[in-house]
């Protein structure tokens, strides 16, 4: 079942006279539950990639459907809404409100769809119980290992029951172990239907994908 | 959805508790300021006043030009014009004073103070009609001389040792006895006044015929202003001058309300300016705060919030840290007012404090809008981030 497609996608940045393509005409498609993984090397234009499908940026060119939905000429707060609702990002620096402990951490994204609050402390602790850290739920982020820390943002991407993960380099800055044990729970999620997109420069990490596509210059290869 | 922003705000303020409170002090002492200060000269409008009240809002007082109360010295009053006036009909009575300064001397003791001479089979009126009580002795009886009341400061504070009723005092070299003593009326000079017979004052003043106030005693307030002109005319046709003036009390608060009000404009202005620098704090500090999480803003909308949720959290945020410093401003404000109360009776004038509720719901209010306002615009610039930026921000 079709959940993201890109037609012919391109993202042009103007520098003075100089026009630079970061995109160059994407065109690809992402099924529900697939796992894809999206690599290349630095300047490859991967990381315009995961914020034009994360709905962090708009393309110049081109269109992109979200469930059959043209996402492509939509105002910031509805993009605020997919967002929050369909996809849910893991970042390669964690990136929680270091205010806010675990438990709110993770309710926060149900806050701005307007969820009573005894619904998301009970659902983001079912989430934090589930990544194994039912015993670190008032920890401030501060107070937390960074594998703790990247388990909380996997517990606050599930939040809003998304129809996408994107993982950006989710095991970047974890240990080998850690970031094997961070892999395992993406894997699970899988498994049990999310669709999951990883972007990451680790080639290792590309086997647990049944999608692999590759990034140069701007263009996209893919291999199954 | 409020309350959830409203928690968000809170915890962001308790995560930077140092720099919070460095805004809150900025605000805290604007509202003080301004609640302190427009109590105070509420208060010292409602005191005159009261003072006012006391001294009879019956009376008009006739002095020569350039004669501004008991103590500045005048001449060109006489008993000529004091019957004039007393030809006019509508008065209960009028009295004549002679009002001087004079050397007080009491056991070896010397003081300075005002001298009030009004004739003493005129006394009884005199403190009756104004409420003011004898608090120890009696009144002066017609046909005494050489007797004297002393205002509540001049048994008190004047000399080393209290004055008691009975006791002799000199004064301008001639003893006189003490055989009453005024309550409190609560400012310095009446309180510092001695008042003897008129025939004794122009003894020892050495005048025959001038008068410094003419006190004339009207039988209805109604009648006051037909009177004040009435005594215009006749004064100016008898003396051929216009060398006298006629006031009355209510004439006299109005000129000082005048000059309280605009004392209270330049205070107020004072303190208005403190509290502008207050709200740059609170914009500074709200800046810093946007730049600061700009990060944690980019986070925010990756995960769903909108430009508009951004900007409640910060206007939140910035209406809060107002809203502590004006209701720790004014609480301080208050007490500041009300210590100086206490702090004036000691100077010789008691000010009653009185705190208005419509000065704190202002204070309140005020500082919560300047607290909104100072933060409208970090707020939007917050709210306006591009996702993207935000997050990549470092």
């Amino acid at each position: 079942m079709e959940l993201l497609k890109l037609e012919n996608v391109y993202k042009i940045y103007s520098l003075g006279e100089e026009n630079i393509a970061a995109i160059n005409g994407i065109s690809l498609l992402i099924n529900k539950g697939d796992f894809v993984a999206l690599i290349g090397p630095s300047g490859s234009g991967k990381s315009t990639a995961m914020n034009l499908i994360g709905c962090l940026d708009i393309a110049s060119k081109g269109n992109m459907y979200l469930n059959g939905l043209n996402i492509q000429n939509l105002p910031e707060s509805n993009l605020a809404q997919i967002r929050g609702k369909k996809i849910g990002f893991i970042f390669q620096t964690f990136n929680l409100i270091p205010s806010l402990d675990a438990l709110e951490n993770v309710a926060l994204p149900m806050t701005f769809q307007n969820v009573p609050r005894p619904i998301r402390i009970k659902r983001a602790k079912e989430l934090l119980k589930q990544v194994g850290l039912a015993d670190r739920i008032y920890h401030l982020p501060n107070q937390l290992s960074g594998g703790q820390k990247q388990r909380v943002a996997i517990a606050r991407s599930l939040i809003n029951d998304p129809d996408i993960i994107l993982a950006d380099e989710p095991t970047g800055n974890l240990d080998t172990k850690t970031g094997d044990e961070i892999m395992n729970i993406l894997v699970d999620l899988n498994k049990k239907g999310k669709t999951i997109i990883l972007v990451t420069h680790n080639h290792e990490l590309t086997k647990l994908a049944n999608k692999i596509i590759t990034l140069k210059d701007g263009k996209a290869m893919e291999a199954q | 959805m409020f309350t959830d922003y409203f928690l968000l705000s809170l915890k962001s303020i308790r995560h930077r508790k140092l720099r919070s409170w460095l805004t809150v002090i900025g605000i805290v002492i604007g509202v003080a300021a301004i609640i302190s200060l427009m109590t105070l000269s509420r208060s010292l409008e409602n005191t005159i006043e009261d003072q006012f009240e006391t001294f009879g809002a019956n009376r008009i007082l006739i002095s020569a030009k350039g004669f501004h109360g008991p103590g500045s010295l005048s001449q060109g009053l006489t008993t000529e014009d004091a019957e004039t006036i007393k030809k006019i009909s509508g008065f209960e009575y009028v009295i004549s004073g002679i009002f001087r300064s004079a050397e007080v001397r009491y056991k070896n003791e010397i003081g300075f103070t005002i001298i009030g001479g009004i004739p003493s089979e005129m006394y009884e009126e005199f403190y009756g009609d104004t409420g003011i009580e004898i608090e120890g002795g009696r009144n002066i009886r017609e046909d005494e001389k050489y007797v004297a009341i002393i205002g509540s400061r001049v048994a008190t504070d004047m000399f080393e040792k209290d004055v008691h009723v009975g006791d002799k005092i000199e004064i301008a070299q001639q003893e006189f006895r003490v055989v009453g003593i005024l309550e409190e009326i609560g400012n310095a000079q009446d309180d510092n006044q001695i008042s003897i017979s008129l025939d004794a004052a122009r003894e020892i003043f050495d005048e025959e015929e001038s008068i410094d106030l003419i006190i004339a005693q009207v039988k209805s307030t109604s009648d006051i202003p037909q009177l004040q002109e009435k005594i215009e005319k006749e004064l100016e046709r008898k003396r051929g001058d216009t060398n006298f003036q006629v006031l009355t009390a209510s004439q006299i608060l109005e000129q000082i309300n005048q000059i309280l009000g605009i004392m209270q404009i330049v205070l107020v202005g004072i303190a208005a300016i403190s509290l502008i620098v207050g709200a740059i704090g609170i914009m500074n500090s709200m800046y810093t705060s946007v730049l600061e999480r700009t990060k944690e803003i980019g986070i925010m909308k990756a995960i769903g919030a909108q430009n508009k949720d951004i900007l409640t959290i910060f206007l939140i945020e910035s209406g809060l840290i107002g809203l502590v410093g004006g209701i720790i401003g004014t609480i301080l404000g208050t007490s500041l007012a009300l210590a100086v109360g206490p702090f004036s009776k000691s100077a010789g004038f008691t000010l009653n404090i009185t705190i208005e509720p419509l000065v704190i719901i202002l204070g309140l209010l005020f500082a919560f809008c300047v607290g909104i306002i100072a933060g409208v615009l970090p707020a939007w610039q917050a709210s306006r981030l591009k996702p993207i930026d935000a997050l990549r921000y470092e």
